[in-house]
């Protein structure tokens, strides 16, 4: 399904039961529920098993979401609400050492805020890539390519001269910039009273 | 704060925040696609209301080691323990029921509970769970939650 869906449509689709369209949703949405885990340094299979409970409640709770708009801000919460709850879980199953300071803390501690403004950001900067045209998004994708993808192959595979690929870079960026999810993160900043970025 | 005006620094950013889709794990994709499967419309939900594991302190009572969650909708409830892989509970009002223990790529295991409500699952492993009750000729579901 094409990445540059609406939200909107994604989600009135899946709630009509399809499945492409919940499948969009996973991989929009995964790798912000993923990064989000790995800040509470759970085992594996302990996040894997929260990962999975995020998927399973937001397929409860579609049919409840207002605004599919609120959709990312739910799962960013309810999977920081997960982790911290198994977390919990399974201190208690641990017996305490009372010269243990952090056990003494009784629940499990939240990640910084930093942290998660910048686990946010960086689905922000997907989503924006979701929106540009899909010439321009290939060609950022393959100048990020690690190991990268030498000029005279991006030329050959995108059919543009090597020496216009540097000019469509900050064409690209450029738009970037100026996508709805990128503006977004921007204006949210200044509201908080951060600096113009 | 991320200064995205810079084209290089820019382009970093977009490395993390690629770096982030490069590490879901097939097995978490396929997980979270499978979980579409488990959609029920007209399935009436029964909330969290209670966790145990979220109380403050609850690390420090020792030898307490059983976890209570509580769901309820309306004023219809169930109670459980959970206690290392044995969970117990408790239909209230207290009354006899059948409940179902329904796991991802698991069975479905069907208990009845006593005519005070009690029932319980032994042999319950870690991972997404979640319990329907019938009773009083209502069925109800929890949501989902990571024993």
């Amino acid at each position: 399904m094409d990445p540059s869906y609406s939200l909107q449509a994604l989600v009135s689709s899946a709630r009509e039961g399809d499945q492409d369209a919940w499948d969009a949703i996973v991989e929009r949405y995964l790798p912000l529920v993923c990064a989000l885990v790995r800040r509470y340094r759970l085992s594996d299979a302990d996040g894997d098993d929260v990962c999975q409970t995020v998927w399973l409640r937001l397929v409860e709770h579609l049919d409840g979401l207002r605004e599919p708009e609120a959709l990312p801000g739910w799962i960013s919460t309810t999977t920081r609400n997960e982790c911290l709850r198994l977390l919990a879980a399974r201190k208690r199953m641990t017996p305490v050492d009372p010269m243990d300071s952090v056990a003494l803390e009784g629940v499990a501690e939240d990640v910084a805020t930093a942290d998660l403004v910048a686990v946010e950001e960086r689905q922000a900067l997907r989503e924006a890539l979701a929106e540009l045209p899909a010439g321009r998004r290939e060609l950022l994708l393959m100048l990020l390519a690690d190991p990268p993808i030498p000029y005279a192959d991006i030329s050959e595979r995108l059919g543009i001269p090597v020496g216009s690929i540097g000019p469509t870079r900050a064409r690209a960026l450029d738009q970037l910039r100026n996508t709805r999810a990128l503006r977004a993160v921007v204006s949210a900043g200044l509201e908080i009273g951060g600096e113009p970025r | 704060m991320t200064d995205w005006s810079d084209d290089d620094a820019l382009m970093a950013a977009l490395q993390e925040a690629m770096a982030e889709t490069d590490a879901v794990t097939d097995r978490r994709r396929e997980t979270a696609r499978a979980a579409f499967a488990w959609r029920s419309v007209d399935a009436e939900l029964m909330e969290l209301l209670h966790d145990s594991a979220l109380e403050a302190g609850a690390a420090v009572r020792g030898s307490d080691t059983a976890r209570l969650l509580s769901f309820g909708r309306g004023a219809l409830s169930v109670e459980l323990e959970v206690d290392g892989d044995e969970v117990s509970g408790q239909v209230l009002p207290a009354q006899a029921a059948t409940v179902t223990l329904q796991r991802s790529g698991a069975e479905d295991r069907t208990v009845a509970a006593d005519g005070a409500g009690f029932f319980r699952f032994e042999g319950v492993t870690p991972g997404p769970a979640r319990f329907v009750v019938t009773a009083s000729e209502r069925t109800l579901t929890t949501t989902w939650v990571t024993l």
